[in-house]
């Protein structure tokens, strides 16, 4: 496993795979997720340093601190496909051994 | 601009100054959003989570320096030098405790300079009698398992104690 995938992290990827193309914004992913900041950071740093986001710095307006923005790396996107696959093979076998059993 | 998002300004502003060149661009993201924060509440709120969230990333900066560390000098060292290199990490451990203590007054001093927090009875409970407390108690538990560290632990607590004494006998 390339990152541990705790529910938040879950949670993270799944806003990313929404528009996988578009950069995002930390607050509009802390809205969106529901992830306070103190959560929220941690998860795009490590995201970020297992090479699975790449960020870059969008200049704001004049007096402004320019934002930070947050976008799938290819390598990202395969692995998030891939996790959200076996994990939705994994509960359509849970559900077909649940018929079964019942 | 309300205080309390005054406050967050400050706060991650004064994040950017301090934290180490590897979590700084994250601080000044966090410190990017801030302006889009709608109520002033939500932005100190913001401002401590990012706070916490940069503290972690510094300390798994460090843990992950030690234990690359520590891994290397296990391979490398005999018993003697791998109970210096505990002392070591012991003695380190303290000093970045005695460190963080020291910052996070500096930071309280800075967002409310007027407590005074810097001065007086305040500063020896802040970088003295808790370090000092926390120092012993660390070699209590730390005392069996790891003793070296435990020693090292206990080594900087004696120089910090000697240090405040002929600080306080020279007055």
């Amino acid at each position: 496993m390339k990152v541990r995938l705790s529910p938040q992290t879950v949670l993270v990827l799944d806003a990313f795979l929404e528009h996988p193309e578009d950069w995002k914004y930390g607050y509009d992913l802390s809205r969106n997720t529901g992830l306070k900041s103190g959560t929220l950071y941690p998860i795009l740093m490590r995201l970020a340093e297992h090479k699975l986001l790449e960020t870059k710095w969008e200049q704001s307006a004049p007096g402004r601190p320019p934002r930070h923005m947050y976008r799938f790396t290819s390598e990202g996107l395969r692995y998030t496909r891939a996790q959200s696959q076996s994990h939705t093979a994994g509960r359509l076998s849970e559900a077909a051994s649940a018929l079964v059993s019942a | 601009m309300g205080t309390p998002r005054r406050l967050a300004q400050r706060l991650l502003e004064a994040l950017v100054t301090l934290a180490p060149l590897a979590s700084r661009e994250w601080a000044q993201a966090m410190l990017g959003e801030l302006d889009f924060i709608r109520g002033d509440w939500a932005a100190l709120y913001w401002a401590l989570g990012s706070a916490a969230a940069i503290c972690r990333h510094i300390a798994s900066g460090w843990r992950g320096w030690l234990n690359r560390r520590t891994a290397k000098e296990d391979v490398q060292m005999n018993n003697a030098g791998k109970k210096a290199v505990e002392v070591g990490m012991g003695a380190l451990s303290a000093l970045m405790l005695v460190g963080c203590a020291f910052g996070i007054l500096r930071i309280m001093d800075l967002l409310f300079p007027g407590l005074g927090l810097a001065h007086g009875w305040s500063r020896w409970l802040a970088v003295l009698v808790i370090p000092e407390t926390i120092f012993i108690a660390g070699a209590i538990i730390l005392w069996r398992k790891k003793g070296p560290v435990a020693a090292g632990i206990l080594t900087i607590g004696l120089l910090m104690g000697l240090h405040v004494a002929v600080h306080l006998a020279m007055r």
